[in-house]
């Protein structure tokens, strides 16, 4: 499992309110949008080392788990 | 969507040695369409909230498996396909 990266993406804080959202964002909610075999977008993001992790930080290095974990529970 | 300070104390917790990444204004979860919404009014101004959902990507940037849902509650299948892409990768 050397070669591979686990990223957990923790989305505990379950219902939180939704702020309004302009006409143009919201075509974008409540759609699986992902197919094997696209290429996969670009993320930023936070880590829990406040260090920013790119997903093409992993290009040709690491193959890369994306673990989307609702309900995780961290007290967050 | 918690933040990376909640997310750190529940890395420690559990002990982890993967990065524990925090979406807090919710973009890799849109444009991944992991965001889901629900409204009981329907005018689509309700909760937001984020499906389960094990995402495999490839050296080469390439989605090589998606499970969402409940179907994402097991990670066996996703952690298999990760065996076979390393073994690929070995191969090489």
């Amino acid at each position: 499992m050397k070669h591979m990266l686990a990223l957990g993406l923790l989305a505990a804080a379950v219902l939180s309110a939704a702020p309004l959202m302009p006409q143009a964002e919201k075509s974008q909610v409540a759609k699986m949008t992902l197919k094997v075999g696209d290429t996969a977008p670009e993320f930023t993001l936070l880590s829990d080392g406040w260090k920013t992790v790119k997903l093409s930080d992993y290009r040709g290095k690491k193959n890369v788990f994306l673990a989307v974990y609702v309900l995780a529970f961290t007290g967050g | 969507m918690d933040s990376p300070a909640a997310n750190a104390a529940f890395a420690k917790q559990i002990g982890v040695t993967f990065p524990l990444l925090s979406d807090m204004n919710r973009k890799m979860l849109k444009s991944y369409g992991i965001l889901k919404t629900y409204d009981p009014a329907k005018n689509n101004e309700g909760y937001e909230w984020a499906l389960r959902a094990n995402i495999i990507v490839d050296k080469q940037g390439i989605i090589q498996f998606v499970e969402e849902g409940d179907d994402a509650v097991d990670p066996n299948t996703a952690l298999t396909m990760c065996t076979t892409l390393h073994k690929k990768d070995a191969t090489k």
